[in-house]
Formats: structure tokens, C-alpha cells, sequence
């Protein structure tokens, strides 16, 4: 055999057991990351390993069952989100036959025609990856065509309507023509600014008869031994709603078995588990927003590469450690404050995000975990501007005593919705529902201490943002303006648009 | 055994062309060397009166092996093939096709003859061995024979007169002696031409042996090569463009512009996709339809080059519709620096090409040209894999 044929056979075989390689991590199990096309949108990439999420349709199925399994995918986490803000363009409005000429432009009844993943290059804010004028689409022609329609609109760019701060594709809860009327005339600063569902959870429950005392705690002697620990626990909700140590230490022995059973089954630093227990729906919301969407049940699994291997008929044949070669790479199920794409601090780096993380687990104190906690992590120009800020100075004043439950501001205030739950004010830990576009928290948050004008304002202000809200905005948004004169010139057709919307929980 | 053989012309051949320094053969233009080969195992089948020509044809007159397996093996060809008539189709086909052998036999043969030593070379991985002389005698006895002969007046012996019209017809003369010793001796050298020093009878078959191999290297260096080399230029800026060139920025204007067709719709990537793939495919085709005998022996074959060339160009475009100048990341970079690498050395093996098939030959051309063969076929062996993959990560996800 010549020397070329040798090395041509070499580097074929060579060639043919990469590629198996590779077809098999894509089969059967194993590090996919060489095989990711870009990076995925914002938070997505805390997932983008767990390909299956939308990749669901499975292995050479039509594009068009590609392309259902991923809306399908999108809609399974995000739906209840955008229902919930009254989705200004749900799919169905597109289904019907009448909106047939604009598919071909944007086929607005699928998720995929704005947001395309692993296009970093085209994913602007809000993961859209269509060019910003994307309602030209639509809104450009025939009786839709608002710049015809809309005197005040004519002239305008179409890359303005969502930059502007006039209008959202989906959540226009706070935007919409009435809405804008009926808020035209509020001051910058209303009379009692106080956020109302604040007052009820900065306002400490009076203890009751199931409260427990310091001498009440129920744990092994050596743990006892820390007062600052005691201490904590029994000025705590905790103590306050009767729960004592073992119901995180032992929770099983806490209800059935005496001093004995606790002190065998004491685990010194509880799972989260035994937060999830009792919280239900702060851990759901958790799991929902951007610190927990790990722990998201639509989260795919690894691959099990036995059962897979096993459906090639290799189950038995292969060695161990070459089906551990083909397991997938399982990454923490808590996301590590380093994993983020956010500006944080070096010294964070290395926690990771569970309950612990922001709540102190003997004080349970919902102060720090509402600034400090944040505050530890995130180390971007607003975050690091809110302190001096005057939302900093009311925080101050509030939880030093000097000022009234709910008047102070706190991160958590605008980035965690308070949400009443069978008469609990509880807080929603999926950060989403008021992040972006950040006209969502107008509704549940700013408009309690401020008006509607000045918080369109503020809000579209990216460098007042910047200054965590130090100053007065630069600019106008006219949207009210031309609410109101549009309403002063047509009051009928006002009154229709006010009824397609609608009203969101929790806001005035 | 070959140990009572007498040597070959094609052995004289490899053994002047040897290099001391290196151990390998001197950096000449491939295709004089393998006319040269196919001439010498013409030129002794002549001498052992096996083959004969006259004005339009070259056939056997005796089939008899000669009893040099080297020399059989060329004459079971030539004989089994009666409708191939000419001297310079032959020329064309054995420095094609058995050019490699012929070398290889020479090489084995003063190996086993004591001439030459063989040493491993490392890097083992393009050429295993190196080759030293053992005493320098021989190849010293050769080249100054082959000095007296040109100096001299005398009446030369027809085996040297072969030899010399052989290396000379292959222009690699120059490669064995000083410019200016040639310069002196090339009244002499034309009259070995005239062949009307030797009275021998094999001066018609040797004469035109000369002459279709003069033919043939002149014929390889000028047929196409200007288009080639304009090619293989062209496709390389484009595909140095495509490496070094900003990227076309995505259009931020909702519409269906070319552009946004382009790298957005998934139907119009698939489209320069495929196309992408059918070039590759059918480039590849050509380069190894170029080795085998189907077109070896057609008189088409100087196209094929330039039709291999043309589809490397037409991959620099498709590759601009399919990526807009862009890596992306992970395996489609892969892909993406996988097919510049072999584009751009596919260019220069094209540009080089044409430098180091006419004389004088530039040394630093010629290894040139030689390290990017070998790349441009290194870059081809990982590129079907990487392709599948592409491919398939659209079907699987």
C-alpha cells in the first residue's frame, strides 16, 4: 500500500469516527456546546443545553412540526405572562383568515416570526430579532394604516413605535388610548405616595398565640448554643407564625416524633426543598423568573444515554465509560451568579441562587433581601445609582422607623410585584412580569406614588434609568397629549378601544 | 532479485536528481520529472528493441519481457493497449498514471544496488524517507561521465546521448549543472538533438521520445495556465476578502431586501446552502475524475483544472450568499475557517502552479506549491464531516 493511500484511508476513518463522535452527542447524549449555531437570547442561556426544551419535535421531523414544537416551547413558559398583561397581539387575532395577506410579511401567529434564537447578531432587547420598524408590516396600509388614520401619526417613523415609550407589541396595559386620558391630568407626585400592597408586608404581624418564644425552640443542644441564632429565629415570621426550628431542621420529625426524633433526623443546613414545602408559590414564581428558570418544570431533562443507547441495541455492549462519555453535561441546577451576562461583582461570582441566597435563613428578612441581597450581586450603573437615590433616601427613612410603612423604595418595590394571595400579600419572584418592556411596572408600581405622565416619562429616559431615577426625564413622551386630543375630537371611538382592553390585577 | 540488472535510465534520472543536502529529490517541475520517467522506460524499451516508431505511430515490435520487471510491467501496458498510438500519448499516460511507480522502483532498485541509503524522516506523515548516498561515487561517476561526454568530441555512447536529450528535454539540465556549464556545452546539446553522432537503431524511437516529452511539458505549462492561474488569483482575493472583510451589517429596515432574503429566510439559506454543497461536491468530483485513467487519457484533460478552479471560485460566492461574511461560532466557524483554508490553499496551488511549470523554476515556488497541495487536501479531509454535521443539526433540532 502506498504511503498516500494509507494517509488518505487514515484520514478518512479519522474523519468518519469524528463525525460518529458528533452524531452521537447529538442522538444519544453528551457536551453539545460545540454544536450550539450562536448565543442564545438574555436569560435563555442559563438553558441553552437543555436543547430538548424547544427542541421538541425530535429528530428529522417536518419543519413545520419543528416549528409548532418550538411555539409551543415559547408559549408554555411565557403564555400566562402575556395573558396576564392582556396581550395587545395574541396569536388567535392572526388565525383568522381575514389577516391571511399579512403572514407573508410576519406570520404573526407564530412566536418565531419576531423572536428567532442563536441570532445574536439581529436579538434586540426583548429577544425580537426583526428590524424595529416591524410594525410597517401591518400598520402601513388599508384601514390599519395609523398613519393615514391617526393625523398625529402621520409623519412618523415606524421604528419609533416601540421605542418611543409610545407603544408595546404585547403589554400595553399602561399605554392604551384611554388608559392615557383617564391618567392625563395626575401630578408628577401624588398627595400620599405610598405603594399600597408594601403597607401590608412592611407592617409586622402582631404576634398571635401560636407565636414561639426564645425558650420555645425545639433543636439539639449543640444547636443551641449560637444566641444570635435564637435570637434571629424568634423575632422572625417564623417563630411569629408558630414554626419552630425543626421544621426546617427535621421537618419530618417535627410533626410526628418528640425531642428524640428531631435530634436524630437534625440536618444542619436544610435544602431548599424545605423552603419550597411551605412557599409554594414564591418557589413556582422562582422558577419562573431569571434566578430559578433552571428549576422551570418545562426545563428539559438530561438525556438518559442508557435508555438511548439501549434503543440502538447497544445497551449491553457498550463500556461504562464510554456511555458516561456520551451523558450530557449536566449543568448546576442552580445558576451561579458568575453565569450571568450581567455586570456583577467579582466577589459573588461563585453563589449561586436559591432561597438562601437573598433571605438570611434564621431572620428571614425581607430588608435585606430587598436591597442588599440585590445590591450584592448586580453591579450595573443603576443599581450602583439607587443608592443616594431618592428612592434610596425614602428606603432609608422607612426602615429606620422615620417614615410610614410602604413610602420607602426598595429594589424589590418595582423588580418584585407584590401580588395578594388569598388575603397574603405575597411577592412574585419571577422579576419578568415587570422587567421588560419596563412600562409593565407602570401599572402595579409607579403609579402609586406617581403619575402616569411622569412615569412614561421617566421610563423612557434610558439615562435616567442609568441614574436610578436622580433627576427630572430629559424628554416627553406625547402619547397623552395625543390621547387626549384624539379622545376631545372623537369620543366614540375612544370609548370602543377602551373595552378591548384589559385591566390588570393590582393597579389602580 | 535485481541485483544483476543493469540500471535503468529512469535510475540515472533519480539518481542525478537527488539531492545531497536533503536526501530528497531536487524541488524540479513535477511534470518535467514524470515525463522525464515515462520517457526513460520509453527510451530503454527502444534500446532493448521493444518498442519502434515511425512517422505517426509508436508500436510494439516484440513482446518478449525484457526481464526487468520494471521495464515488463511498461511494456504488458503497451502492448495491451494497441489503439493508443503515438509516442506523446504515451508519454501522457505513463506520467500520469505510473510516473509514481517508475520513481519508487528507481529509488527501491539503487537502494538494493547499494547506491543509496534509505532513513526514516520526521516528520513522518507526507514523506517517510530520506534518501543518502552511500559513497558518493556513483552519483560523482554519473555526473562527471555525463560532463565528459558534453565536453568532449568524441563519439558518444547512444545510452548517454538518450540521457542527456532526456534531462534536457525535461528543462532540468539547468537543475544538474551550472547555467553557464550548459551555456558552453549547447552547441554540443543540439547536435545530441540532431542525432547524428550515433549511428544507432534506435535513433528514430529516442528522437521521438524526445520529442513528446518536449511536447508534453511544453504543452502542460502553457495550456491553460494563464486562465488558471487568473482563477485560482481571483478566488483566493475572495476568499482572503471573505476572511479579512468587515461584515455586511443585517439591514434594520423591515422588508424583504436581498440581503435579509438571504441570511434571514430560512427557504433562501437553504437554497445557497444546497448550492454551496452541489459546487463543493462537484468540485471534488473533477479533482478525482483528474486521477483516473476516464479522463487521464482524454484530450480534455488540461480543462479540468481549470473547470476545478472555476468550482472553488463559484464556492467563494456561494459561501458570501450563505454567511455574508460570516464565522459564526463553535462548528459553523469551524466549518467556515475549514473552507477558507481549503479555498485559499486550493488558490495558491493554482497561482503556483503556474510559476513552477515554466523554466526557470523558482525553488521557493516550487515548495510553495508542494505545502499547498498538502494543505488544501489536509483541509478536504475534515470538511464532509463537518458539513454532515452542519446538515444535520438543522434535520435533528
Amino acid at each position: 500500500m502506498s504511503r498516500n493511500t494509507l494517509l488518505w484511508i487514515l484520514g478518512t476513518a479519522g474523519t468518519l469516527l469524528a463525525t460518529a463522535v458528533a452524531v452521537a452527542w447529538m442522538t444519544v447524549g453528551g457536551d453539545r456546546r460545540i454544536l450550539l449555531p450562536g448565543k442564545t437570547a438574555d436569560a435563555h442561556h442559563q438553558i441553552e443545553l437543555a436543547c430538548e426544551t424547544c427542541h421538541a419535535a425530535g429528530a428529522f421531523a417536518s419543519a413545520k412540526k419543528a416549528e409548532k414544537a418550538l411555539n409551543k416551547a415559547c408559549r408554555g413558559c411565557h403564555e400566562a405572562e402575556l395573558k396576564a398583561a392582556g396581550d395587545s397581539h395574541p396569536p388567535r387575532k392572526f388565525r383568522n383568515p381575514r389577516m391571511a395577506a399579512h403572514w407573508e410579511k410576519l406570520d404573526a401567529r407564530l412566536c418565531t416570526a419576531c423572536h428567532v434564537e442563536h441570532r445574536p447578531e439581529t436579538t434586540r432587547t426583548s429577544a425580537v430579532t426583526v428590524p424595529t420598524d416591524f410594525c410597517v408590516a401591518c400598520h402601513s396600509e388599508g384601514e390599519r394604516d395609523v398613519r393615514a388614520n391617526r393625523p398625529s401619526h402621520a409623519g412618523l417613523a415606524f421604528d419609533t413605535c416601540a421605542s418611543s415609550g409610545c407603544h408595546n407589541y404585547h403589554d400595553n396595559q399602561a399605554l392604551y388610548a384611554d388608559f392615557l386620558v383617564r391618567h392625563a391630568d395626575q401630578p408628577w407626585l401624588v398627595p400620599v405616595p405610598v405603594h399600597r400592597l408594601s403597607v401590608q408586608t412592611r407592617t409586622r404581624a402582631s404576634r398571635t398565640e401560636a407565636a414561639l418564644g426564645r425558650g420555645d425552640a425545639m433543636a439539639p443542644e449543640s444547636a443551641l448554643r449560637d444566641p444570635a441564632i435564637l435570637d434571629a429565629w424568634a423575632a422572625s415570621g417564623h417563630a411569629t407564625a408558630g414554626e419552630n426550628c425543626a421544621a426546617c431542621h427535621a421537618p419530618v420529625a417535627a410533626k410526628a416524633a418528640g425531642q428524640s426524633g428531631i435530634e436524630a433526623q437534625w440536618v444542619e443546613a436544610p435544602d431548599t426543598a424545605v423552603c419550597e414545602g411551605c412557599h409554594r408559590w414564591q418557589a413556582k414564581t422562582f422558577a419562573q423568573g431569571r434566578h430559578g428558570m433552571r428549576q422551570h418544570p418545562r426545563v428539559s431533562k438530561p438525556r438518559d444515554p442508557h435508555r438511548r443507547i439501549a434503543a440502538l441495541g447497544l445497551g449491553t455492549w457498550l463500556p461504562e465509560a464510554a456511555v458516561a462519555w456520551f451523558t450530557d453535561p449536566a449543568p448546576p441546577r442552580r445558576m451561579t451568579v458568575a453565569e450571568t451576562h450581567l455586570p456583577i461583582h467579582a466577589e459573588a461570582a461563585h453563589l449561586s441562587l436559591h432561597c438562601g441566597s437573598c433571605h438570611r435563613p434564621h431572620a428571614v428578612d425581607t430588608e435585606a433581601a430587598a436591597v442588599e441581597a440585590c445590591a450584592s450581586c448586580h453591579n450595573d450603573s443603576h443599581t450602583q445609582a439607587y443608592f443616594g437615590s431618592p428612592h434610596h433616601a425614602l428606603w432609608k427613612a422607612e426602615t429606620a422607623g422615620e417614615a410610614e410603612p410602604g413610602t420607602g423604595v426598595s429594589c424589590a418595590t418595582c423588580h418584585l410585584e407584590k401580588v395578594e394571595r388569598r388575603g397574603n400579600i405575597v411577592a412574585n419572584h419571577n422579576q419578568n412580569d415587570l422587567l421588560r418592556p419596563n412600562s409593565k411596572m407602570i401599572r402595579p408600581v409607579c403609579l402609586d406614588c406617581h403619575g402616569l405622565g411622569f412615569s412614561l416619562d421617566a421610563l423612557a429616559d434610558p439615562r435616567l434609568i442609568a441614574r436610578n431615577f436622580r433627576g427630572k426625564p430629559e424628554s416627553r413622551v406625547e402619547s397623552i397629549a395625543w390621547a387626549v386630543r384624539r379622545a376631545a375630537e372623537n369620543p366614540q371611538e375612544e370609548e370602543t378601544e377602551s373595552r378591548v382592553q384589559s385591566p390588570r390585577r393590582n393597579s389602580p | 532479485m535485481t541485483q544483476n540488472l543493469a540500471p535503468t535510465l529512469a535510475e540515472d534520472v533519480v539518481l542525478l536528481l537527488l539531492d545531497d543536502q536533503s536526501g530528497t529529490l531536487l524541488p524540479i517541475q513535477e511534470a518535467a520529472f514524470k515525463c522525464a520517467l515515462a520517457g526513460a522506460m520509453l527510451m530503454d524499451l527502444a534500446f532493448a528493441y521493444r518498442i519502434d516508431t515511425d512517422l505517426h505511430s509508436l508500436m510494439v515490435s516484440d513482446r518478449t519481457p525484457v526481464g526487468d520487471p520494471m521495464l515488463d510491467r511498461v511494456l504488458e501496458r503497451i502492448s495491451g493497449h494497441p489503439e493508443v498510438s503515438s509516442a506523446h500519448a504515451w508519454v501522457e499516460i505513463l506520467s500520469s498514471e505510473e510516473a509514481g511507480i517508475i520513481r519508487e522502483q528507481a529509488l527501491a532498485r539503487l537502494v538494493e544496488h547499494g547506491v543509496l541509503q534509505r532513513h526514516r524522516k520526521f516528520p513522518r506523515l507526507f514523506r517517510a524517507h530520506r534518501y543518502a548516498r552511500v559513497d558518493g561515487v556513483t552519483e560523482r561517476e554519473l555526473k562527471g561521465h555525463i560532463r565528459d561526454v558534453l565536453h568532449s568530441d568524441d563519439i558518444p555512447d547512444p545510452r548517454d546521448v538518450a540521457l542527456i536529450c532526456l534531462v534536457d528535454a525535461c528543462s532540468i539540465l539547468a537543475d544538474i549543472f551550472p547555467r553557464e556549464e550548459i551555456e558552453q556545452v549547447a552547441p554540443r546539446i543540439e547536435q545530441f538533438h540532431r542525432m547524428d553522432l550515433i549511428g544507432h537503431e534506435v535513433t528514430g524511437t529516442i528522437d521521438e521520445a524526445r520529442r513528446a516529452i518536449v511536447l508534453a511539458v511544453r504543452t502542460r505549462a502553457a495550456r491553460f495556465g494563464k486562465w488558471l492561474a487568473a482563477f485560482s488569483f481571483g478566488g483566493g482575493l475572495a476568499a482572503v476578502a471573505t476572511l479579512l472583510a468587515p461584515r455586511i451589517p443585517m439591514p434594520d429596515r423591515f422588508g424583504p431586501g436581498l440581503f435579509e432574503l438571504l441570511w434571514s429566510d430560512e427557504t433562501w439559506q437553504q437554497w445557497s446552502g444546497y448550492t454551496l454543497l452541489g459546487i463543493s461536491l462537484a468540485g471534488l468530483l473533477v479533482a478525482l475524475l483528474m486521477k483516473t485513467p476516464l479522463l487521464v487519457r482524454r484530450k480534455s484533460r488540461d480543462w479540468w483544472p481549470l473547470v476545478h478552479v472555476g468550482f472553488g471560485a463559484g464556492c467563494v460566492l456561494a459561501l458570501f450568499a450563505h454567511t455574508g461574511f460570516r464565522f459564526g461560532v463553535n462548528l459553523n466557524a469551524a466549518l467556515m475557517w475549514n473552507y477558507l483554508a481549503l479555498l485559499v490553499f486550493g488558490a495558491l496551488v493554482g497561482i503556483s502552479m503556474r510559476r513552477t511549470a515554466r523554466p526557470p523554476l523558482n525553488a521557493a515556488l516550487n515548495r510553495l506549491r508542494r505545502f499547498s497541495i498538502r494543505a488544501h487536501l489536509l483541509a478536504l479531509l475534515p470538511l464532509p464531516a463537518l458539513l454532515a454535521l452542519h446538515l444535520l443539526i438543522v434535520y435533528l433540532y
